[in-house]
């Protein structure tokens, strides 16, 4: 896999200067190509350096964070942004849910969990991968495993069902992962099941217990974990805030 | 006719003692009311007396009369004045406008005045009583009018621009004085005038300087300045912290970073204040925010928790634990030193309820503190609700627990054997709808 090219937007050169120097972008497999410090910067660094992903403040000068992710999409709709932002607000998360940003954290950043966002980006940036190039991606592998783990995500997954469906060695299906979407198969059959879940979540007909079923978790104290660990929040609260954030 | 006077008196008196002993602002129209009020009892007094020496001319040596007379005019000038004053500055609070006529209006108070006390005494005699007329009597007549008209003349000028409410005020004052003034004018012997003057103090007592609005309005600045203090505006808190955090971890200080963390952590949390109810979850991690923070300013105090993994869901009211520890800390901790440690638990009850404690090593209850204290738990409804204190962090947690879970439930302090003290809190069991019904669909 080649290294995914990081654009970072901030006003504030220390928060640009602690991304760049306190995550590990080497260990995820990035590099950081650029940086800007407002919305129109921003968008003429985007069409000159093409960064696979754009790491982008809300709150510039000029133009903000959102109004730049629009316009960004038009000319450039494979890029992924990931939203930081101080604003513990999420009529901001719903608006960027609307641009389909691949993610949002909050500010402060802590810079060990970081990683897990890189990891969502590259699943999602994988996934936009197939369904834009069926043909191509038709038969490989990969994507036969992917979507037979999204198929039967209700049901119990492992590498070695995995194994034993498709007559290759766990091991080999694991490297298969490192290499073509980035992350390891725990990650991404995680990350898929929250998926699932937060959409699932997002429509009242459907129980915690119900939500947690459906997305592959039998006991829904272990998912509400799982879940409490990844989005920060608990289910409860996910649907909560989604659901009635508005009135606040 | 006497007898309304007194009655009059009685009312006006009444409502004096109970504006004086309420608290308000100190403005220039609260003043000029307060005047009015004084200046119309005393006048009230002058108008009875007079009523009386009046009617009994024979009795009455003339020249009690006259004084009476001069007095109960002089005042019934001063009133009508300062009513003109009250309605000028109420209008120039309205509308910004400064107080044009003030100089106008004081030279014919003292031209009235000077009438007032130098111009012969008259009695007119009549079957249906008697009363003052002449020259003296007509002074009163022609500065009421005066004054009036000016109220009226400011009162229509600005009538766009004066808030319904005071319009109402005004206007209702008005009206009463002359309708009064004018069946007083054609009805010489009715002698009405004590009362038109105790109504129309009476209807801006009743509207604009009621005690209970001006108190109101005293507690509402009280609070706003205290908000105002207390919420410096958190974005730019965060993100300063923030910053300073980050420098700190570039220069390789991975533990003031972290300190930084936890306290940007705190603030965050203890900001979402617009939720009545929280889960028990959410209230720990500010509680733990706030704990990391204060051991590490402390090292020897540690803190221990043991809750109960089934119980995080449940809602508590918000904000109810961190001003309790904060109680242990300062009350208990503090007197040792810091050192000792602070044990924070919770658990089912056997009827089905919540226990949340909180228990400390530190000093205990201070000579006669434990009385007060639970006196003070125990008769919360009736404390006054203070705005600051030692004790109301404790008094709050207790009066919300109350309202919001029910009478049953609530605070209280035991003395622990080994020396400290233990909050109890007593919560009901109740979770999130959502996680209820995954419950009930877990056990299906």
């Amino acid at each position: 896999m080649k290294k995914l090219r990081v654009l970072l937007v901030d006003d504030e050169i220390m928060i640009r200067e602690g991304f760049k120097r306190l995550f590990d972008w080497e260990a995820h497999e990035c590099e950081v190509v650029g940086e800007a410090a407002d919305g129109m910067e921003a968008l003429a660094r985007m069409d000159a350096l093409k960064p696979d992903i754009v790491i982008m403040d809300i709150n510039i000068p000029i133009m903000n964070g959102l109004k730049v992710i629009q316009l960004g999409r038009i000319k450039h709709p494979e890029m992924a942004f990931v939203i930081v932002s101080g604003y513990d607000d999420f009529s901001y998360c719903r608006e960027a849910l609307r641009l389909q940003i691949t993610d949002y954290i909050l500010k402060p950043v802590n810079y060990e969990e970081f990683g897990a966002c890189i990891d969502n980006l590259k699943i999602s940036l994988f996934e936009r991968r197939i369904t834009k190039e069926p043909e191509e991606q038709e038969e490989r592998t990969i994507t036969l495993l992917t979507r037979y783990l999204q198929e039967h995500m209700a049901e119990e997954l492992s590498l070695s069902v995995l194994a034993e469906q498709f007559y290759l060695n766990p091991q080999y299906i694991s490297q298969l992962f490192k290499n073509e979407i980035g992350v390891g198969f725990l990650t991404y059959l995680t990350n898929i099941r929250m998926e699932k879940a937060k959409k699932l979540l997002l429509s009242k007909s459907y129980s915690i217990a119900e939500v947690a079923e459906q997305s592959g978790y039998g006991d829904y104290r272990v998912f509400t974990k799982v879940f409490k660990k990844t989005e920060g929040i608990t289910p409860s609260q996910y649907r909560r805030d989604f659901l009635d954030g508005g009135e606040r | 006719m006497l007898r309304m006077e007194i009655a009059l008196f009685f009312v006006l008196l009444f409502v004096a003692i109970v504006y004086f002993s309420a608290g308000r602002k100190n403005t220039l129209l609260h003043r000029t009311f307060s005047f009015l009020l004084v200046a119309t009892l005393v006048h009230l007094v002058f108008d009875g007396a007079t009523i009386y020496t009046v009617n009994h001319l024979e009795t009455v040596p003339v020249l009690l009369n006259d004084i009476l007379h001069r007095i109960f005019i002089g005042t019934m000038i001063l009133i009508v004045y300062l009513f003109y004053q009250y309605i000028a500055i109420l209008v120039e609070e309205e509308t910004g406008k400064p107080r044009k006529l003030d100089a106008a209006a004081r030279i014919f108070l003292a031209v009235a005045e000077l009438g007032a006390l130098l111009l012969p005494v008259h009695y007119a005699v009549t079957p249906s009583g008697n009363y003052s007329d002449g020259i003296h009597a007509s002074v009163c007549y022609i500065t009421t009018a005066f004054y009036l008209f000016l109220c009226v003349w400011l009162f229509l000028r600005n009538w766009k621009q004066i808030d319904p409410k005071k319009k109402f005020a005004i206007g209702a004052a008005l009206l009463i004085e002359v309708c009064v003034s004018l069946l007083q004018a054609l009805n010489p012997t009715w002698l009405i005038s004590g009362m038109g003057l105790t109504l129309m103090t009476m209807s801006f007592y009743l509207t604009l300087e009621n005690p209970d609005i001006l108190r109101a309005e005293l507690t509402e600045q009280k609070i706003s300045m205290l908000y105002l203090k207390s919420q410096v505006n958190p974005h730019f808190l965060y993100n300063t912290l923030d910053t300073i955090r980050i420098q700190a971890q570039l220069n390789g200080d991975k533990k003031v970073a972290d300190l930084l963390m936890r306290l940007v952590d705190f603030f965050r949390l203890s900001v979402k204040v617009n939720r009545q109810m929280v889960a028990l979850d959410d209230e720990l991690e500010l509680l733990e925010a706030y704990m990391d923070l204060m051991c590490y300013r402390y090292p020897e105090l540690v803190c221990h928790y043991d809750i109960d993994p089934d119980l995080g869901g449940v809602l508590v009211p918000n904000f109810i634990l961190q001003p309790l520890v904060e109680n242990s800390l300062l009350h208990g901790m503090k007197n040792k030193g810091y050192r000792g440690e602070v044990r924070i638990s919770a658990k089912k009850t056997a009827d089905g309820h919540m226990e949340i404690q909180i228990m400390d090593t530190g000093s205990g209850f201070a000579e006669g503190k434990k009385e007060a204290i639970e006196q003070m738990l125990l008769n919360y409804a009736k404390q006054a609700p203070k705005l600051e204190g030692n004790s109301i962090g404790l008094l709050n947690v207790q009066k919300r627990v109350k309202l919001l879970c029910g009478r049953e439930f609530g605070l209280w302090y035991t003395e622990n054997i080994e020396g400290g003290l233990t909050a109890h809190l007593l919560l009901p069991v109740e979770e999130e709808e959502n996680e209820k019904i995954a419950r009930a669909a877990g056990r299906r």
